[in-house]
């Protein structure tokens, strides 16, 4: 078995109000491919942000080569040869591939920039990793499988002895992604230290030697990929005591109406074919990783986005969606997943938002009836107990799930008999969650259909009556609640045909 | 500090426009001091001249600043509905009406044009305004074949000033101060300045709760340019004569009313109310300036530092409150 490169042993870290990481170890060796796994907000992301200098830990160690320790900035990493391939490539399109390489460190001849020694030492790069990319070639004319081949360069241009590759395949096509695996068991070779950061089971399967699962902040365990199956790693992933009950049963009978039917919906390439029922009174929870295309899909079937083809029917009849007000029209109603871009509007009062949707029916002539208004606004408050001093309060003074409240008011105030919720608690306090599941339940109760979108699995099992679950752009299948279990949850979200 | 600001008088008129009103005051008193004719009627008369076209560029800006937008055309889309207008009067004979009407129609039409631009086209009302500044110009000048126009003494010179008597009354402020009631109600109190003010702050979240985002954008710029063709009216009922290819330097200082007024750039908070006391200033300033025997230039250094003391003010109150 080859050298330790670097270990990282309990590592902590914490932001107010979350743990984020709990006592995290990881082990490197040189020459491996090393998997670090888990499900969106185990912590992943945050230990590599410790690890190459963005955050400071709040305790335990980290020896890389033999030695104890702590870098303070990304640069501080890279310099001693930690380097992180990012998923968002940070390129300057305008600018040559050996510009953007040597970005920083331009070798100078007199004072000025010497283009021709720049463009020598990126092609030296590219020929120690066998690719074929020419060095003076504009970095937005590549297409991002080569953009990346162009950071990895840039990756091993400052020495990199070991390289994490952050969903390093999401966007790219499988020729490229095989010619990805050939750098990357090429680097191996050199002895290279490489951590591989993905959802991908099948590529875990071909490329990595092992696998750290981490869930919830907290490390769970390592494996050899060659010695476990997918169901050892899932299990791994979400093996978590939930605490909240779970649903057992759905909440209504098997012959309830459907009041929405979707079919074939497409938009791009995250809602891919998409389609799928919604009963009455019914919770359908959207379940997937993050990128899964649930927003997406939503948000084309409210009419925020472009689609390219999709039929809706509401109660047995097709209409046409083709933008927020049609749906609205239509008794949808969405919320939105961030709140303070898309849901508030923020210099505005309490009240001024909970009509937002409705303000026909709160005119007088031409004029607002501002006391109709504050009237109906003063009853949600009082229904949805949301803490506010007064209607007039402007809405961004109120505390996250309070604001939460708010926009479900501008919905109910409206009458919707859709609701879509995106993400619901979301940044939200522990009571308020609370508060927010026991109203969506009345409000299913009540004989209203919610389609619930939500990353968070506990959530999922205990307010869904069906979950649909997406990954990549595609419906990979429907469970009933009263089948569903985290392990085959995520073993649909992570189905990639 | 804190305790003058909260106080509920000074909350419902607004601390800005408080401090404004006794910029102004204080104005009005150092001039008169500097310059001793400065206490005359028709001073003050004469400063009011400027203020009325000012003061409807302003409000039909307000609207369009309020949308979170800016528009650059307006002084000279008020010359071109001015020319436009005057060469029918005076070269083709229509009626007077007929003319004022048309003066309307045109700021109008220009308003359509830059707000379907902006808000059904996407572009961004910083270049197309500019564009249609450009283009307003260019039709003015065009349409009266580079001549200058200059309106004749008619009827319509009492919507500025009316004799009764022995003493002119200032009937342009009385129409100054309606219209400013009636486009303050609709900023504040109708669906439609609800709608304008929301997509100034979060354009998305309103469309996303299922407003017509486009319709709405798209009327703020059709009340801006239909201002500025009234404004034509007053400019022409008070300077008589109007040249192509000017008016740019209006738009500065009905910019700068709006936003020492407390209308802020970023969109959402407007105040007519507030673009109304800016502009009495501005036209004190200029009048105080003239009165004083300097020339115009100073009067745009003033108002390019007031205009700079004004957004930095806006600015912090917004990085506090956030």
């Amino acid at each position: 078995m080859s050298e330790v490169i670097l270990t990282m042993e309990g590592i902590d870290k914490s932001f107010p109000g979350v743990h984020a990481l709990d006592h995290v170890n990881l082990e490197i060796r040189k020459g491996e491919v090393h998997a670090l796994m888990g499900e969106n907000g185990a912590g992943k992301s945050t230990l590599m942000k410790v690890l190459t200098g963005i955050y400071t830990k709040d305790s335990g160690k980290i020896i890389y080569e033999g030695k104890e320790v702590e870098y303070g900035s990304p640069k501080e990493a890279q310099d001693a040869g930690i380097v992180i391939v990012h998923q968002e490539l940070n390129m300057l399109g305008h600018l040559s591939v050996a510009q953007n390489i040597f970005i920083g460190r331009e070798p100078k001849k007199g004072g000025l920039i010497d283009d021709s020694r720049m463009n020598t030492e990126a092609a030296k790069l590219f020929e120690q990793l066998k690719i074929k990319i020419d060095p003076k070639e504009k970095m937005n004319r590549l297409t991002v499988g080569k953009q990346q081949m162009c950071e990895i360069a840039k990756a091993i241009s400052h020495d990199a002895k070991i390289i994490v590759f952050d969903e390093p395949t999401a966007a790219l096509t499988e020729t490229e992604i095989q010619e990805l695996f050939k750098i990357i068991r090429d680097l191996r070779k050199k002895q290279m230290g490489i951590v591989y950061i993905s959802h991908r089971m099948d590529e875990i399967n071909v490329i990595t030697d092992r696998v750290t699962v981490m869930r919830d902040g907290a490390y769970v365990g390592t494996l050899i990929t060659k010695e476990s199956t997918k169901s050892d790693i899932i299990n791994m992933m979400v093996g978590r005591v939930i605490y909240e009950e779970p649903k057992t049963e759905s909440a209504i009978s098997e012959d309830a109406p459907v009041v929405l039917k979707v079919e074939h919906l497409n938009a791009g390439k995250m809602v891919r074919d998409v389609s799928f029922s919604l009963h009455k009174g019914e919770i359908l929870g959207f379940s997937g990783l993050m990128g899964a295309g649930r927003t997406e899909t939503a948000r084309a079937l409210f009419g925020a986005d472009k689609k390219e083809r999709g039929e809706i029917y509401i109660n047995g009849q097709k209409i046409e969606i083709n933008s927020p007000s049609d749906a609205v029209k239509h008794g949808i109603g969405y919320l939105s997943e961030d709140r303070k871009r898309f849901g508030i509007v923020t210099e505005k009062t309490v009240a001024e938002n909970a009509t937002l949707a409705s303000l026909d029916n709160y005119l007088s002539g031409m004029f607002i009836n501002k006391k109709k208004e504050n009237e109906v606004t003063e009853e949600y408050v009082k229904q949805l107990k949301i803490k506010t001093p007064g209607v007039d309060q402007l809405v961004v003074n109120l505390s996250g799930g309070n604001q939460q409240k708010a926009v479900i008011a501008k919905w109910l105030i409206k009458d919707c008999d859709i609701l879509i919720f995106d993400e619901p608690t979301r940044g939200i306090d522990v009571g308020a969650k609370s508060e927010i599941y026991h109203l969506m339940s009345t409000l299913a109760a009540e004989g209203k259909s919610i389609i619930m979108i939500s990353s968070e699995m506990p959530e999922i099992l205990r307010m869904s009556d069906r979950i649909m679950v997406m990954c990549e752009g595609k419906k990979t299948g429907e469970i009933g609640i009263e089948e569903a279990t985290q392990e085959k949850i995520m073993h649909l979200a992570t189905q990639r045909n | 500090m804190d305790t003058i600001k909260n106080n509920s008088f000074v909350k419902k008129v607004g601390f800005n426009r408080l401090v404004l009103c006794c910029v102004l005051v204080l104005l009005y008193i150092a001039f008169a001091i500097l310059s001793p004719t400065f206490l005359s009627y028709s001073r003050i008369l004469s400063a009011l001249n400027y203020a009325y076209f000012l003061g409807f560029l302003a409000f039909g800006v307000t609207f369009v600043i309020a949308t979170g937008g800016i528009d650059f055309s307006i002084g000279p889309v008020m010359f071109a509905s001015a020319l436009i207008s005057g060469q029918l009067l005076t070269k083709s004979g229509f009626p007077v009406i007929v003319c004022l009407l048309v003066s309307i129609c045109v700021g109008l039409l220009f308003g359509v044009l830059n707000g379907f631009l902006v808000a059904y086209g996407g572009l961004p009302s910083f270049i197309t305004s500019m564009a249609i500044m450009q283009l307003a110009k260019g039709v003015g000048s065009v349409f009266t074949k580079t001549q200058s126009v200059s309106w004749p003494q008619e009827w319509y010179r009492n919507l500025v000033k009316m004799k009764i008597g022995n003493t002119q009354i200032p009937t342009g402020l009385i129409i100054l101060l309606l219209v400013a009631v009636v486009l303050w109600a609709i900023l504040s109190k109708t669906k439609a300045g609800r709608y304008i003010l929301c997509i100034g702050s979060n354009k998305e979240a309103v469309r996303l709760s299922g407003v017509n985002v486009k319709k709405w954008e798209m009327l703020a710029y059709i009340i801006c340019g239909t201002c500025a063709g009234i404004a034509a009216i007053f400019y022409v009922g008070a300077y008589t004569t109007v040249q192509p290819g000017l008016g740019d330097t209006f738009n500065n200082e009905a910019i700068a009313a709006c936003v020492m007024g407390g209308t802020s750039m970023s969109g959402g908070l407007a105040s007519v109310g507030g673009s109304f006391i800016g502009v009495m200033v501005i036209a004190l300033l200029q009048e105080g300036i003239l009165a004083m025997g300097f020339q115009k230039d100073y009067q745009y250094v003033i108002t390019g530092i007031i205009v700079i003391i004004a957004v930095f003010a806006d600015i912090r109150s917004r990085r506090k409150k956030n």
